[in-house]
Parts: structure tokens; sequence; C-alpha cells
């Protein structure tokens, strides 16, 4: 055995805040992401809704457009809860499809890979793992869902002046609300989904299945029993009932906001359960 | 053997069982600073020590300690820790580059340190060249140095490699071996596993023979030989001006198991249990002037012998 001393010299500088570590796994994760044109056109044309949003809602009070088609412009279309749940609803769609096509590739490709190791051997959690990898969706859905849904309130609110504002202020928690249980449903499935099969391709097509498959089967449930209760697995259906709640307009469906809630919340729990289970730093060995 | 010892990886009693299959079994360890190889057929349990000493699995019983710290406190285990795993695990699309400063910004550095690192181990692992360049297109030899950077790339005091020479040229062996003993001589702890045993033999300060599990045999190779003359003879070759008169004296010892002369009549193969008395013997000859010996080396104390006897083809242990 030979003598050895001491003499390295480990890192004793300045650390960041442990809280923030988790958005590096974001920043290269999007300059990948925004390699791929089809990414690119289709992240800039789910800014063309909010775009004619934003003219729809100009457009009422500019003079010149009234004294063209006709005063009562302004009653054609209302800036008022079941337009920002129209919005909600495209913007929504839009999201489901950028986290069809993101989602998958986020934890399959590492744990098909055997990298969790490479990230968890760090001062870093399983969680920050997790958190980090869904911070890269919940950035890119936000950008396209409540940011854009923010700024056209703000538009309207400037436009309006501040008691439209404080009368219509529910609208703004909707749209920030509605949007973040989307978003965290998206986020959630999308990557337990992703580490569940570990192939990105079925990945997809599994979140896919989730949505319509469960769609079509609670219809038929609906259908077949003469019940409401099918409308449980049809994550479309909660979804909407809790928008309509927020947005304080009537439902479609006939389950009620509070079970709408339970349901999305226990899938929720369901997808961080898959998660805690498959994202692990080995490989656990069956004989 | 006690886990408070703060400059040794220390493992009490440690299993671990995967449900129903064996990880590693009744584990005791103390490592010390220095380079240790794990050796051991596939299944042997080299990876699971590996992920025990840096928690990325805990143990079913038993404690770990590196270092004197659990590795249940990952905030202050990685940093004195760094692990390349023997996946090929890359984000593809970053650079080598990219890959350190990204990991180690994980780690907490700052821009600027995070950048100054990176770079020092791009340099230690003869990449710098190539740090501009996607990890895709690096060869295999150079995705195993890119794997070992980012280990070593925040300066632990403990590093964990899990098959580190796979993949490297000639070349690229020496000089990561070459590295291995730098780190080692500033007092690092450097854990390798490894098939290929000339290269751990050329490398280790000790090894720790693994065989289903189990721990077959731990500490400096010789001293593992050493303790196993019994049951396995320990075979010396003496190269010298007259083997059959060495032959007519070594017969007569009671620990010369088998006597074989060199079939250049030039050297003769002794198998002994007690090889001090055999050097012995040697010795006393020389002095008496009766034989001129040109060289005495034993030809089986080195760790494929070891492994060989202890572990032998199948991988099941003695």
């Amino acid at each position: 055995m030979a003598v050895y001393k001491r003499t390295y010299q480990g890192y004793d500088g300045r650390l960041t805040p442990a809280w923030s570590r988790f958005l590096i796994i974001a920043r290269y994760a999007f300059q990948r992401l925004f390699d791929s044109k089809f990414l690119i056109a289709f992240f800039v044309a789910s800014f063309v809704w909010p775009a004619i949003c934003a003219v729809i809602i100009y457009f009422p009070h500019n003079s010149g457009a009234i004294a063209l088609l006709h005063p009562s412009v302004r009653e054609m279309i209302p800036i008022d809860g079941r337009f920002f749940l129209r919005y909600m609803v495209w913007q929504g769609s839009l999201a489901f499809l950028l986290a069809a096509c993101v989602s998958p590739g986020l934890i399959s490709t590492d744990l098909r890979n055997n990298a969790l190791p490479l990230y968890l051997c760090r001062p870093f959690s399983r969680a920050e793992y997790v958190l980090g990898k869904m911070s890269v969706l919940a950035i890119l859905l936000s950008s396209i869902t409540w940011v854009p849904g923010l700024l056209l309130f703000a538009l309207e609110a400037s436009l309006e002046g501040t008691a439209w504002l404080w009368a219509n202020l529910w609208i703004a928690t909707g749209i920030f609300l509605g949007s973040w249980i989307w978003i965290l449903v998206l986020c959630l499935l999308g990557l337990a989904l992703s580490a569940w099969v570990k192939w990105k391709l079925a990945a997809g097509a599994l979140l896919f299945g989730v949505f319509f498959v469960a769609a079509g089967f609670g219809a038929a449930i609906n259908n077949t029993m003469h019940t409401d209760s099918g409308s449980l697995i049809n994550l479309v259906e909660l979804i909407g009932a809790i928008w309509a709640g927020l947005f304080r307009v009537k439902a479609r469906t006939g389950i009620s906001v509070e079970s709408a809630w339970v349901m999305v919340i226990a899938i929720c729990l369901c997808c961080l359960l898959l998660l805690a289970r498959k994202v692990r730093a080995y490989e656990v060995v069956r004989s | 053997m006690t886990a408070t010892l703060d400059d040794r990886i220390v493992f009490e009693d440690v299993s671990k069982f995967y449900g129903e299959v064996l990880g590693v079994n009744q584990v005791h360890l103390s490592i010390p600073p220095g380079i240790t190889t794990l050796v051991g057929p596939n299944g042997s349990g080299k990876t699971t020590l590996m992920n025990l000493m840096t928690g990325l699995v805990r143990p079913s019983r038993g404690r770990v300690s590196v270092l004197g710290i659990p590795p249940g406190q990952p905030e202050r285990l990685f940093r004195i820790a760094g692990y390349c795993t023997q996946f090929d695990a890359f984000p593809r699309a970053l650079t080598g580059y990219q890959f350190l400063y990204s990991f180690l910004r994980v780690h907490g550095m700052g821009d600027l340190q995070a950048h100054q690192f990176s770079f020092k181990a791009l340099e230690r692992v003869g990449m710098v060249e190539a740090a501009h360049r996607r990890i895709a297109a690096y060869s295999k030899g150079m995705r195993q140095r890119i794997k070992l950077a980012q280990a070593i790339s925040h300066q632990p005091a403990v590093l964990v490699l899990d098959e580190p020479l796979n993949g490297l040229d000639p070349m690229a062996r020496a000089e990561t071996i070459a590295l291995f003993r730098v780190l080692a001589r500033e007092g690092s702890h450097v854990i390798i596993s490894s098939h290929i045993l000339h290269e751990v033999d050329q490398v280790s300060d000790q090894v720790i023979l693994l065989s289903n599990g189990y721990v077959v045999a731990e500490g400096q190779i010789q001293a593992v030989r050493g303790e196993m003359h019994l049951e396995h003879p320990l075979q010396v070759l003496v190269r010298c001006n007259n083997p059959s008169l060495l032959a007519s004296r070594v017969f007569a010892q009671d620990h010369v198991a088998e006597v074989k002369l060199h079939s250049d009549r030039l050297g003769l193969l002794v198998t002994t249990r007690d090889p001090n008395r055999f050097y012995e013997l040697v010795n006393q000859m020389v002095l008496e002037g009766t034989i001129d010996v040109e060289s005495v080396a034993p030809t089986d104390d080195d760790v494929h012998s070891v492994y060989e006897y202890l572990i032998g083809n199948e991988g099941g242990a003695a």
C-alpha cells in the first residue's frame, strides 16, 4: 500500500441556491427541442389565436372600426368569461398537441440509456430531476396559455379601465389557475407515460390514448347506462367542468365541479406514484 | 472497523437485495485512499457496491459511510464524490463542454466557476480540442473520457468509476491509468471496477474480489495471495545457471509440492506452500556460490491467478 498525502483541492467556492438547480435541466432541452423546424413552426402557430383575440379585443375600441362597421360591434363579441373560456379551450388543445410532441422524449430517453445515475450522482434529487423535466414542458405550455391569456386580459383592462379590471379579476384568476391545472395534468401524464413505456413513440401514442380512448369509453358508459359517471374518466370533460366553474359558465358535462377536482387530483397522484416507481437510478433486476 | 473513520469508505455488514435477487451480502469493507479495484464476474455485485457508495441504492441492511458521510445525504456526499457509470448515457445533442458545464451548474457552481472547472477537467482527460464538438460525434474512447471528465470535474475526493477503461485504445488506457495514479497520489479514493485483469494488476493498490454478491477477498493482491498458499501453493520461476542442482535441493524440502524444469534448461518452476522458506534456500545457495541466479519471480501472485483460484471460470465463489 502506497502512502498518499491528501493534496487535492476540492471546490469550496460559492454555490447557487439549491432550489434553482432544477432549471439547469431545461437549459439544453430547449436548445434540442428548437432544433426541430416543425416544433418551431407549431410553436409560432400557437400564437395565431391569441393574436386574433387581441384584434377582437382591440377592434371595438377603435373609433375608425366602429364608424366603419356599426356602433353595436361591441355587443357582437362580448369580452367576458365565455370569450376567455373559448380562448382557453383553443390554446389548451394546442398545449395538448405540444405536450404530445415534447413530453414522450423527456424521460424515456434517459431511462432507456440508463442515464439517471448521471443526474442523480449530484446534489440533485429524483424530485428535482422530475421538476427539471417538468419545467421544460411547463415553460413551453405557459408561454402559449396563461402568459398570452393574461396579456389579453391586461389589454382589455387597459382599454376598458380600472372598473372593468376589478369587476373581472376572477377572469384573470380563471386564466391563470385553469391554465396551470391543465399544464400540471399534461406534464404529469406526459412524464409518467414517458417513464413507464420508455419508448418515445409509444409514450406519445399512449398520451393520445389516455385522452381519446378514455373519452370514448366514458361516452359509451354514459350512453349505455344513462349516467354521467362515464365522464369521470374523460379528462377533457373533467378539465372542461373545472374551467366552466372558473369562468362562471354552465358546463356541458353533467359531472359536478367537485367530483371533477377529485378525479383530476387522483389522476395527478397516480402519475406521481408512477414517476416515483419508475424514476430511479438503477434497474431492478428480477429473476 | 468503525464508520466514524473520515478518510475511509466503510461498509458495515451491508446487504442489498433487489426483491428476491441478491445484490451484495454481508459486506464488511474499509477502503483507504488510493486505487481500489473491484473485480468479479458479471452479476457479482460490483455495480451494486458502487451504487451503494454513491447512495443511488440504499442498503437493505447495514451501514455505508463515505469519508464519514452517509450516502443518504447527497448534498454533502456529492460535494466529495464523483461517479462515472458504465453506461453510455448522454444528452447527445450537447457538446463535451456543455455536458460538463451543465452538470457543474447542477452541482451549484456559478457560470464562471463552471466554465473554469469544465476546462480543467477537459484538460485532464485530454479532450480540450474536442470540447466544442457534439458528444454524438465522439468515438467510444472519447465518450469514456468525457464521462470520466464529468466525474472528476468538481474535484471530488472519492471517484467511483464503473468500467472506466472499456473502449479505450492502448494509448488512452495508459493516459487514463496515469491520471488515476495522479488522483490517487493527491490522496483521492479511486474506486474502479474492471474485467481487464492485467490492467487491474498495473493500476491497483488493492483489490476487492466479488463473486455472487459476496466479497471473496480484499486487500493488496500479494497479501491476498499470501493467505492462499496452503490451498494454492505459489509458483516461482527461478532462472539460474544450474537448475538441476537447485531442483535436487528443493525436492528435499517438505513445503515444495512440484518442481518443473524449464524447456531451455535454464529455469526451474517451483510450486511451494511456504515461499519464504524457498527464498531462504535460494539465498543460501547463492551465498554458497553453488548457483548464479538471474531472476526469481512468482508467476501466479497476480490478480488473474487469484481470480482463477478464488472465483474460477464459472464465477462461483471458492
